[in-house]
């Protein structure tokens, strides 16, 4: 088996490290103390201060290398204090010592390489300031690595060579990000601080540069955000059987990798920059696709931009059978041009199809379209008939709710069908992740205060691969802190997107329970909180501050008439097979060793209808089963409504909220 | 026999790696933890590290997105 090993030494101490290692980090991971001035540990290594330089032997020969920027890629022997080495850090500290006597970590630097005489190479360059510019290149780099961008760079050469925005003048691309400052190692550049009256600007600035770093270095080997941005999801959900398909029927299928990331990059994407909507975010998660030409609607023929697609947009096209990249673009585009969620219209659109193949509906009410699974062409119809208030589109836009009470009125549709495939629930469609192998999921989405929305699709993983939350208490606590969690992004104005996709590098050496919750990121929005507000936070306060919130919102739905038990209840295709294709599709899989396993009935001889029978009556038991654990975490009633004395609790009992509430108790 | 996340069986057979027991899973996910009888495993020893009969793997999937 091939290694990623090497044993190499280190000052003669053999010691194993892993392969194309930069040796510098190698070095000081094993204790040896090693000066630098231009490396940054979130940086890509420049070797340009030289100041880092180790003496090898590799083949019988020895060399200087500077350690920063050196791979580890055969069996080496380091040197770190030969004569050799140290007559080549000194003479080089004494040159930055005569340059810049008065900066702070040059002195530092001075005195660990033995450099004392400050005035050995004193001359018209020397520069008293005490923040003066060393010309390290952090912040060079910094610009271009955390966000992309050039603003910053060196101009001039020899005795000349100095740092500036292009022709010296303020660069209006520049986002305002300060990665600059946060590299900078001597305070030459600094920021001023004239926004909003922060408690601590400097607090949010240094928590937000540290997720900016991990944007630089671990995005590109963790969730590609910066080259695809969320539309990497559509991968992930196809592999691993989630992505939904034909209205939450399937979880995957051959045509997907016309619509994942990889076909959206190399054939659509033309812009990725960080579009500012979080000033100095550098996640970069917008992609744009510049020059698609229209071929349907208002605009036809002509050349626009399409802002996405996101992964909620390519995956609702997967739910409707559309696996084409240009419809895909088109579907974008409209949605967005006339204004309505590329969700809602995807998902509703898809029961619209099921119930044209199944014979519910047929082309006298679509008004002549031929609406089967994978109608490109007659989606984009009922979609442009839906802007202008016209024909069947205007139907489709009012929803599945609407739709599943009309056509059981006029038509005489098949009511419980369509209760069943209707994926819908408090009016609202759900957004694109297949809930059915997953029971804490399907509690989470009926649960979320504002309907089944993709906001709140976290559970999926946690419960159905990992099994990490096997039992019901398991499933409720989860239920209980991660929507809050989610609560309290929209609570304080915050975007979700840095919490868990890009996570540290250190969030593998934490259990999995802890590490779900990614702590060290959870802290890092704890300091966005403080930094703003001058009140540390933490997880318990954080709780409660959104607990706050969600009981308020139920109470407020129960008011409307809505907030109860009934209102938590999910089309059963949300929960599991409703056709014997679905069923026959997993059987062997999962459903028939389910009922063997798990519900203890022996699926031998049964015929699919009476096997689909028997897992519909456990599965529906076991979500009613999670509804309750998670009713009772929550500190609510068994119909769904908020306990008077948990109010009490969040200081929230005013006399109004306990009137709406008070013949609900039990 | 190798229990994955306390529930699936694997087949166990001789050599096999934790990169192995990935592959077979289909666990191609680029957020993912794995421990052996509760011992953490780096990603560099993942084609490395062998599996010993019984083993009990956990293979933790970090969602994103959502």
């Amino acid at each position: 088996m091939a290694t990623k090993k090497i044993t190499i030494k280190i000052d003669g101490r053999e010691t194993e490290v892993i392969k194309d290692s930069f040796l510098l980090g190698v070095l000081r991971d094993n204790g040896v103390a090693v000066p630098t001035l231009c490396h940054h540990k979130d940086l890509t290594p420049q070797g340009t201060c030289r100041l880092c330089v180790v003496e090898i032997e590799q083949n019988g020969k020895k060399k200087l290398v500077t350690s920063c920027n050196f791979p580890i890629r055969g069996e080496i022997s380091v040197d770190t204090t030969s004569e050799r080495v140290k007559k080549h850090r000194k003479t080089l500290a004494e040159m930055y010592l005569g340059r810049w006597p008065k900066v702070p970590i040059i002195q530092e630097i001075a005195a660990i390489c033995g450099a004392t005489d400050k005035d050995k190479y004193k001359s018209e360059l020397t520069d008293e300031n005490e923040k003066a510019c060393i010309l390290c290149g952090h912040c060079v780099h910094a610009c271009e690595e955390f966000v992309m961008e050039k603003i910053l760079d060196f101009a001039g050469r020899g005795i000349k060579r100095h740092m500036t925005m292009p022709f010296g003048e303020v660069d209006p691309h520049c986002i305002g990000c300060t990665s600059c400052a946060y590299v900078c190692p001597t305070g030459a550049i600094e920021i001023v601080d004239d926004m909003n009256g922060p408690h601590d600007a400097k607090l949010i600035r240094d928590y937000g540069m540290k997720i900016n770093a991990e944007m630089a270095t671990l995005d590109k080997s963790q969730c590609r955000m910066r080259e695809v941005g969320t539309a990497n999801i559509v991968d992930v959900m196809d592999a691993y059987d989630l992505l939904p398909v034909h209205n939450y029927k399937f979880g995957q299928h051959v045509d997907t990798p016309n619509i994942d990331s990889k076909m959206l990059k190399a054939k659509y994407v033309t812009q990725g920059l960080p579009d500012g909507c979080w000033k100095g975010c550098s996640m970069a998660c917008a992609k744009t696709v510049d020059g698609f030409e229209l071929k349907t609607g208002p605009y036809k023929g002509s050349k626009v931009t399409v802002d996405g697609p996101e992964y909620e947009t390519a995956a609702a096209a997967a739910n409707m059978g559309c696996f084409d990249g240009d419809f895909l673009m088109e579907y974008n585009f409209y949605c967005d041009t006339y204004g309505v969620d590329t969700i809602s219209v995807g998902t509703c659109m898809a029961f619209v199809m099921e119930c044209f193949e199944n014979g519910l509906i047929d082309k006298e009410v679509t008004g002549g379209k031929e609406l089967k699974f994978g109608a490109t062409a007659e989606v984009l119809q009922c979609l442009h008939e839906m802007a202008l208030g016209e024909g069947f589109g205007v139907d489709v836009g009012m929803g599945i709710r609407y739709l599943k009470g009309k056509w059981a009125r006029e038509l005489g549709a098949d009511a419980d069908f369509m209760q069943d495939i209707g994926m819908e629930v408090k009016g609202l469609e759900y957004s694109e992740y297949v809930c059915k192998e997953s029971l804490a999921q399907q509690a989470g989405y009926t649960m979320a205060v504002k309907g089944p929305q993709h906001d709140e699709a976290w559970l999926i993983f946690m419960d159905m691969v990992n099994n990490q939350i096997p039992s019901f208490d398991d499933k409720a606590e989860a239920l209980y802190y991660y929507p809050l969690w989610r609560t309290w992004f929209g609570l304080n104005g915050l975007c979700k997107l840095i919490w868990n996709d890009v996570v540290p590098a250190t969030n593998k050496n934490f259990p999995p329970q802890q590490a779900a919750k990614v702590p060290e990121h959870v802290e890092d929005f704890f300091k966005f909180f403080e930094g703003m507000t001058g009140e540390p936070l933490d997880e318990e306060k954080m709780l409660d501050q959104s607990a706050r919130v969600h009981n308020l919102q139920r109470v407020m739905s129960r008011m409307l008439g809505y907030g109860t038990r009934k209102d938590d209840m999910p089309p059963y295709r949300a929960v599991g097979p409703v056709t014997g294709e679905e069923y026959e599709s997993r059987a062997e899989k999962l459903y028939d060793k389910q009922m063997k396993e798990i519900i203890g009935i022996d699926p031998t001889g049964k015929s699919t209808e009476e096997k689909m029978e028997i897992t519909r009556k456990h599965r529906v038991e076991q979500y009613n089963k999670v509804v309750d654990a998670a009713y009772d975490r929550r500190g609510w009633t068994r119909n769904g409504v908020p306990k008077i004395e948990r109010l009490k609790e969040l200081g929230i009992d005013l006399p109004e909220l306990v009137e709406i509430i008070k013949d609900d108790q039990e | 026999m190798i229990t994955v996340n306390n529930r699936d069986r694997l087949e166990w057979r001789e050599g096999m790696t934790v990169q192995d027991l990935l592959d077979e899973m289909g666990y191609d996910y680029v957020l993912i933890t794995v421990t052996v009888n509760e011992i953490l495993i780096p990603e560099e020893d993942y084609d490395s590290y062998e599996l010993e009969s019984g083993s009990n793997v956990v293979v933790f999937h970090l969602a994103h997105g959502g």
